[in-house]
């Protein structure tokens, strides 16, 4: 076995330490400490960084891994949505074609048809589109007008049929598509947007759309919208949304309501933060209404968000009420 | 290196499972690893905000792009990638940035985002105490200096005990590339913190 410099020595002593060296060169390291006291003084030295060094480790808390696996969960579940709801639409359309039940085919002619119907999906893969109006340049138009411009529409195969001459019938379905585009506070404009706040299958635009409600909160239809996407949507990005449109008017009866619910039932920490945040005003001795006192002593029975359980107790000790329920 | 739990489960069953839909397995396999991911990201980042955004961001990849894995490495291995490529970028991010405040304006009024990191153990000894503090500062700081793949193989090496193979792996490179950055980053470290040790 060769001998090693100090040099290579000293080289080597953190890799022994962490068990990376190969059986020779830790062989070699360690006869070569017990020949020399000054490299064997180094390597303890080596071992106190290293004893040193564990010293600054963090353990992240179990209230922040709950917090974090409950926000996955939440975010799993919108990215789901769209992707579910998507295979909804295509699994409805491809079930219609097949037994024909929207045309008002019976269930033998929802037989006969079956392969040309199966044949036309490949078509539909071609034709299909969003059915839902496309807006756009909302606002950038002339103020208070409307203008409706024509587009190539969406068409889907409802049903073909072979002709007597070689030639083949296809009937479609076709819906239009036009670009709306007008101020959010114009009353055509104004029900597409509530329309599309509730369209069951885009998070995305219902979220957009929220987003442009947000604006004109002072109207009550407006704020009925928000306060039922805040209740009610199943996606927690489209809810916080509504929450931000909803924050100027956190002192209405109807919007104190609908808070008080979701901080008790809402599923996503995200949404309850900002709720009690709302609720109970930005500083801790703010007044909060005496009603308030229970149901803030019933969530701190329940609630498992360190945040808001905190933001709980910080109220209810301004109040000088007792933060548990007897 | 797989899960940390004593229950031996079937990660192969697992992952297949999820990739066909199962979100009780895509669970399971998340809390398998999740907490090891936490404290890495905790570790190299230092802030409990970037840690929670590096978590959730890691785990919504795997969740889009768990069904082209195709099994060539290790879900450790690859779960990883993810995870240290996300933390690379934060750390290149905050070196352009130079220093973060540690101080956040929240609601509640001004909050010091460390406060949520545990305080490390102390002893009753104050002079001892005093020393180890200085020590802990100036390792804080010393790691702060490292060059962001040197403080990654550190990390990963150090307080992940992950041996340099898997880390020259993780980080698409040899394993001698990995343990010359382990090098550097101890010499550095030996350099800066003789004096106290």
């Amino acid at each position: 076995m060769s001998s090693m410099t100090c040099e290579t020595a000293r080289e080597q002593f953190s890799l022994l330490l962490y068990g990376e060296l190969s059986f020779d060169d830790e062989e070699r390291l360690e006869s070569h400490l017990e020949a020399c006291a000054e490299c064997s003084a180094g390597f303890a030295r080596e071992k106190s960084l290293h004893t040193a060094l564990d010293g600054i480790e963090i353990t992240p808390s179990p209230s922040l891994l709950r917090v974090c696996r409950e926000e996955l969960r939440a975010r799993l579940a919108e990215e789901e949505a769209p992707r579910k709801a998507h295979l909804a639409g295509w699994w409805e359309q491809f079930t219609d074609l097949l037994t024909g039940h929207k045309a008002g085919f019976g269930s033998r002619a929802g037989f006969v048809w079956k392969p040309a119907a199966a044949l036309s999906l490949i078509a539909i893969g071609f034709f299909a589109a969003r059915l839902t109006p496309v807006f756009s340049s909302v606002g950038a138009g002339p103020q208070n007008s409307m203008s409706m411009t024509g587009d190539p529409g969406s068409s889907r195969v409802r049903y073909v049929e072979p002709g007597s001459d070689g030639k083949v019938q296809i009937v479609l379905d076709e819906t239009r598509q036009r670009v709306v585009s007008g101020r959010p506070d114009d009353q055509k404009i104004r029900v597409l947007l509530l329309a599309a706040a509730q369209d069951p299958a885009d998070p995305g635009l219902r979220a957009e759309t929220v987003n442009i409600l947000n604006t004109s909160a002072q109207s009550a239809d407006v704020r009925d919208a928000l306060i039922q996407a805040l209740r009610h949507d199943q996606n927690a990005g489209v809810r916080l949304k509504a929450l931000e449109g909803l924050k100027a008017y956190s002192q209405e009866r109807d919007v104190r309501g609908a808070l008080a619910d979701v901080l008790l039932h809402d599923s996503n920490p995200g949404v309850r933060t900002q709720a009690i945040d709302l609720l109970t005003g930005s500083g801790s001795k703010q007044t909060v209404e005496r009603n308030l006192v229970g149901m803030l002593q019933e969530l701190m029975s329940r609630e498992n968000n360190a945040y808001i359980r905190e933001r709980c107790r910080r109220v209810l000790e301004a109040m000088n009420a007792s933060v548990e329920t007897y | 290196m797989g899960p940390k739990s004593g229950v031996q489960i079937d990660e192969t069953a697992l992952i297949k499972a999820a990739q066909q839909g199962d979100h009780a397995a895509f669970e399971q396999l998340v809390r398998a690893y999740d907490q090891s991911v936490l404290r890495l990201a905790m570790n190299l980042l230092r802030s409990t905000e970037d840690a929670h955004d590096v978590y959730q961001e890691a785990f919504l990849r795997v969740f889009r792009n768990l069904h082209s894995f195709r099994f060539d490495c290790s879900f450790h291995t690859w779960l990883y990638r993810i995870v240290t490529n996300l933390c690379l970028d934060h750390m290149r991010k905050r070196k352009v940035r130079k220093e973060e405040p540690t101080v956040l304006t929240t609601a509640d009024g001004p909050l010091d985002r460390m406060d949520a990191v545990p305080e490390e153990r102390v002893d009753g000894d104050p002079a001892r105490h005093l020393f180890s503090g200085q020590i802990r500062k100036r390792i804080k700081h010393v790691l702060s200096e490292l060059t962001p793949r040197e403080r990654m193989v550190f990390e990963l090496r150090h307080y992940q005990g992950l041996r340099l193979r898997r880390i020259g792996e993780i980080l698409g490179t040899t394993e001698e590339a990995a343990k010359n950055c382990l090098f550097r980053a101890t010499q550095k470290m030996r350099a800066a913190l003789g004096d106290f040790v």
